[in-house]
């Protein structure tokens, strides 16, 4: 049969992009996981397809492996192209890692993925892991990038995978502030003040047990008769060096302290030898 | 003597015109003369930025990186040779030391040359790897050049690189499109925190060797995907730059002005010229240059507390008492082609603050407060710790593509007086102890008083109470 040329034109016309336009995908594509028991065939067997997405993502468990075998096709035909990659992407890290099918001339192409083969980015990854398949070549072709399945990484709890420590990278630390030592603390201010009157009361009752000995300082202008230099000096003396303690309590330091103490002292030292040399008269007068 | 001057004079302008922060003397290693050619234009940009570019051989025989002990150039740019080495003056040896002395090397790679032996030990060196197959190249079915390469899709057509970290300024970024043909594609080394990755090959492409691909499907490619780098670049501890260029093609003048276009794309001006501006531009000290300026505390307690009037500070002590409260403030500046501006850092990073006695006591994230013109004043307030030593205040601030600054300043941390502690009648658990005291006090001025003056009693009232 002889068609006119002037309708062959513009039908080869027509056929020249669809020709120039194959594309690169797979059929008869099945899944298993195997488990390590299970022998050849056994295991879960699932279709996958060059258009759509699995509804279930699969799971792959500690000792069980992943089998993909498929049919690579350029246009219609069976056909090797020269990169056949299944590339998984984990989603939180966006690390990405390919695998590469081997394919046989006819297109025939298998892949075999257990958990040892994965980086321990994906074990431990908690979002299902996005698996693509993507089939392209050299030449006009439209390549195949096509999201096929997810798989979630069930843990192996026998072995658990290896973790390695992060590695440094120049970024901003943590923050630390210094957790300071806790202040030193008083007891409740009512028990303070409480242990402190019964330590003033104390005052009172001493006086008070004096005053009904018949303790009395009556003799106080017959002392400062006799000898009123010594005693005022001795008594004020007295009175001085526990005023030179307070000042040293709120003011002075050591060296202001110690030669005011001294002066005060040999005071003391000298007029109280005056006033009790004026006591001991009185008591050997009977007068104590 | 008049043109000595002159020659002053120009050299003066000339370092006034460079752009580059360090120094403008660039060497460029080329085989082949009659290459200078094709990339007119590139090294017209560079001289364009102040760039004083002496063109060698390999093999020439005065070729030497070195003067009397220090780099003579600034800068170095290597293309790939067409012979298998580098000669006597390039060993990896030589090229470490002249990286160590603080000059910047930008390696340019193409798959169409051999890579000599003294670079890609010198690439392993720095924990770069290449395919061991000579010839290897980066390929990619999906964003490839259809005007150029519709076939061997060797021609990578790449989007502008963005940073993949918050926390990480980007010097790279162009509009449109980069061309990359015939690259050489590295593979980074995960342990090194000096390495950083400029630009990436697409996810889909993989490196393979056209050579012993006799139409056989890849069954074991050295690398695929984002793992592979185009560009890559590496600052060392002395922040001196070594970036390698995966594609020494990309910078010839055919594709600074070619129009590409992806497949089912439309086609489009290649923004080469702008990408090799910032690669040389970061590489050579023009960008990401960092600079601290005046490092100032002081007490900020009493008489000094929330003062910053410098003439009635005391700046800079050499010591402090623990638990002071403090105030730190460091001024920051950043190269920015041919002027120090203040710097801002990234909006997912921080500068901090280190107060440390062999291990950091305080890690604090330092404020920008003011910018002054060319500098941008950081600061922080902090209580200093209760341990009392010798303490840094440290800002250690090492960014992929930052110059490293470390400012550190030792300070004395003294304990508290004996007359720094609170009183003890402020202490409340004290108040009995206190009263003992008195009282005994009192006590003991009225007993004087009583064994002076005390009156014997009456012999009828004591007989009367017995």
């Amino acid at each position: 049969m002889r068609l006119p040329s002037r309708l062959v034109l513009p039908l080869l016309a027509l056929a020249a992009p669809i020709l120039a336009a194959t594309s690169w995908s797979f059929e008869d594509a099945t899944l298993t996981i195997q488990g390590k028991g299970s022998g050849v065939g056994g295991g879960a067997k699932e279709k996958l397809s060059s258009s759509t997405l699995t509804s279930q993502p699969f799971a792959l468990n500690g000792a069980e492996s992943l089998k993909i075998v498929l049919t690579t096709t350029e246009g219609k035909s069976g056909k090797r192209p020269h990169q056949a990659f299944l590339t998984l992407h984990e989603q939180a890290t966006g690390l990405e890692e390919s695998f590469a099918f081997s394919v046989k001339d006819n297109g025939k192409a298998k892949l075999d993925l257990s958990q040892k083969d994965l980086p321990h980015q994906f074990l431990t990854s908690s979002q299902p892991i996005k698996a693509s398949i993507v089939l392209a070549s050299f030449g006009s072709s439209t390549p195949l990038n096509h999201h096929t399945f997810d798989l979630t990484i069930g843990s192996d709890s026998a072995t658990p995978p290896s973790i390695p420590s992060p590695p440094e990278r120049y970024t901003s630390k943590p923050e630390i502030h210094h957790i300071f030592r806790a202040d030193p603390r008083s007891p409740p201010k009512v028990l303070s003040l409480f242990f402190t009157l019964a330590v003033l009361a104390a005052l009172p009752v001493l006086l008070g047990a004096w005053l009904y000995l018949g303790g009395n300082i009556d003799h106080v202008g017959k002392a400062f008769g006799a000898n009123p230099l010594a005693h005022g000096l001795f008594f004020g003396s007295i009175l001085a060096m526990e005023g030179v303690f307070f000042l040293y309590y709120t003011t002075w330091n050591l060296f202001q302290t110690l030669p005011v103490a001294a002066v005060v002292g040999t005071v003391a030292f000298v007029s109280g030898s005056r006033a009790l040399t004026e006591v001991q008269e009185r008591r050997l007068a009977g007068e104590r | 003597m008049r043109s000595l001057l002159l020659g002053l004079l120009l050299g003066l302008c000339s370092l006034v015109s460079a752009l580059s922060a360090v120094g403008n003397k660039l060497l460029v290693i080329q085989e082949d003369e009659s290459e200078k050619d094709n990339y007119s234009q590139f090294f017209k940009d560079l001289e364009a930025r102040g760039f004083q570019i002496s063109h060698r051989t390999p093999k020439d025989s005065s070729l030497s990186l070195f003067l009397h002990g220090v780099p003579a150039y600034s800068h170095l740019l290597l293309f790939p040779p067409k012979s298998k080495g580098l000669g006597p003056e390039l060993t990896a040896n030589v090229l470490v030391d002249f990286i160590n002395q603080g000059s910047n090397v930008l390696l340019a790679l193409s798959s169409d040359k051999s890579i000599p032996s003294a670079v890609s030990s010198l690439l392993l060196e720095l924990d770069i790897s290449l395919s061991p197959d000579r010839g290897s190249l980066v390929v990619d079915h999906f964003n490839y050049d259809t005007k150029s390469a519709s076939d061997k899709h060797e021609v990578l057509l790449l989007p502008s690189p963005d940073s993949s970290r918050q926390d990480v300024k980007s010097y790279f970024g162009v509009q449109g499109l980069i061309a990359f043909p015939h690259s050489v594609g590295q593979v980074l080394g995960n342990a090194s925190p000096f390495l950083a990755s400029v630009l990436k090959a697409p996810a889909t492409s993989y490196i393979y060797n056209p050579k012993d691909d006799s139409g056989d499907a890849l069954e074991d490619p050295f690398a695929t995907g984002t793992q592979i780098n185009l560009v890559s670049a590496f600052q060392a501890r002395n922040s001196a730059r070594f970036t390698v260029f995966g594609s020494a093609e990309a910078l010839q003048d055919t594709w600074f002005t070619a129009s590409v276009q992806l497949p089912n794309g439309k086609s489009e001006k290649t923004s080469n010229q702008e990408f090799a501006k910032k690669v040389t531009g970061w590489t050579f000290k023009e960008q990401g240059v960092l600079k601290a300026g005046a490092i100032r505390h002081w007490l900020d307690e009493g008489a000094q507390k929330s003062t910053t009037d410098l003439t009635v500070l005391d700046v800079n002590p050499s010591i402090y008492r623990i638990k002071n409260d403090v105030h730190y403030s460091v001024e920051l500046s950043e190269w920015q082609a041919d002027h120090w501006a203040p710097f801002t850092p990234p909006a997912a990073d921080n500068v901090q603050l280190e107060v440390s006695m062999l291990s950091p006591f305080h890690r604090l994230n330092l404020v920008p407060k003011q910018h002054t013109a060319n500098a941008t004043l950081y600061t922080s307030d902090f209580k200093l710790p209760d341990q009392h030593g010798i303490f840094n205040f440290y800002v250690e601030y090492r960014r992929p593509f930052l110059t490293n600054v470390e400012e550190k300043v030792t300070v004395t941390v003294r304990h508290f007086a004996h007359d720094e502690w609170p009183r003890s009648f402020a202490i409340s658990g004290a108040w009995p102890w206190i009263g003992g005291i008195w009282v005994t006090i009192a006590g003991w001025v009225a007993f004087v008083a009583l064994w002076l003056w005390c009156k014997p009693v009456e012999e009828k009232k004591v007989a009367g109470k017995r």
